[in-house]
């Protein structure tokens, strides 16, 4: 039980985090988006150890554990697309399927090759 | 207010369920991803409610997105060694990954005689939502169906991204977080963490990457399409 009040306690911090980052951002008329300045913001008050992990541990385990939960609703919104599918649904979803997959491939070769290097192995 | 909740708590229930079956069955189409949505869709259309009011209640989830993505800084904070260490892997492999994300989304789109403003709407959408949506307002594209590619990106990114890691056998953490944060930014740090807590933070640092990179160099690759 009382892990659970505390996983909730700490996921409404990050919930907050994010407001205040958004709002930050607009604020500003930032082009890069609150969250990824909730990131940076985030991580150097962790690093200067102004905040310390295990305070935030817990609900950051939780939101990142349940991330798919997240984006049933967005997925379930193509149903407002209807026309665009019909139109250019095909076209589109081989787009984005072969480059993906060309995206996948290079970023992985090549970040393989560098981490093999790394560690001494001349083959890969 | 109560069908609000009601289709929030159906939601939470049917992605808890095929969590469930997903871990005693790991297919590709058991992904809850990909399963969670259609059983949504289907029971929306045939109880005839509207995408809007499902999402009254269901859209709170959505808003859980922000905060999950900035839970990350925790998990950064905690391999931050490893990002270190790795430095010039991710460094190369997401730059890489970023440029060719914007060009083969445009020319394949081009090719494939989509019209400009797609073409336009699709060329970031290799990176998170917020930042490809502002950069295809910036070149010229559709913000919703950029908003849809991103979404599309991301789902296909989980399916067809582990089929990559065992075929191309990328054996490696590093390359694993890479290839899953550059390719399917949010979606594909879900999928990178199913692997092991370092393939999730270095996932989490590609995807920033990525932002950053598609934010500063899209509109200027987009001047040759």
């Amino acid at each position: 039980m009382r892990t659970l009040l505390r996983t909730v306690i700490q996921v409404l911090f990050f919930i907050i985090v994010a407001k205040i980052s958004d709002a930050f951002a607009a604020w500003i008329h930032s082009p890069i988006p609150g969250t990824i300045i909730g990131i940076a913001v985030l991580f150097i008050l962790l690093k200067f150890k102004v905040i310390r992990m295990d305070w935030i541990e817990q609900g950051s385990n939780w939101l990142l554990a349940e991330m798919l939960l997240f984006f049933i609703p967005a997925a379930v919104g193509i149903i407002n697309y209807k026309s665009l599918v019909v139109e250019s649904g095909l076209r589109l979803t081989i787009t984005i399927f072969l480059s993906t997959l060309a995206v996948m491939i290079c970023t992985g070769l090549i970040s393989q090759r560098f981490a093999a290097k790394k560690e001494g192995n001349s083959e890969c | 207010m109560l069908e609000a909740i009601f289709w929030l708590f159906i939601t939470v229930a049917i992605y808890f369920a095929s969590k469930r079956l997903y871990k005693a069955f790991p297919k590709v189409y058991l992904t809850p991803v990909l399963i969670v949505p259609i059983i949504v869709i289907l029971l929306i259309q045939f109880s005839g409610v509207s995408f809007q009011s499902y999402n009254e209640g269901a859209g709170w989830l959505s808003e859980m997105v922000k905060p999950a993505t900035i839970a990350l800084a925790v998990m950064l904070y905690k391999h931050v060694d490893v990002l270190k260490k790795n430095v010039t892997a991710i460094i190369v492999s997401v730059g890489a990954g970023a440029i060719i994300a914007i060009i083969t989304s445009a020319g394949i789109a081009k090719m494939l005689g989509l019209t400009k403003e797609i073409t336009d709407s699709v060329a970031p959408r290799s990176t998170t939502t917020p930042i490809a949506v502002s950069v295809s307002d910036m070149i010229g594209g559709i913000p919703t169906v950029t908003a849809v590619a991103t979404l599309v990106t991301g789902l296909l990114g989980m399916i067809i991204g582990p089929m990559i890691v065992k075929y191309f056998r990328i054996h490696s953490s590093v390359a694993r977080g890479a290839l899953f944060g550059t390719s399917a930014h949010a979606c594909g740090i879900s999928k990178a963490l199913e692997y092991d807590a370092v393939a999730g933070s270095v996932a989490g640092i590609s995807m920033m990457a990525t932002a950053f990179i598609t934010l500063g160099l899209a509109p200027f690759i987009m001047t040759w399409f």
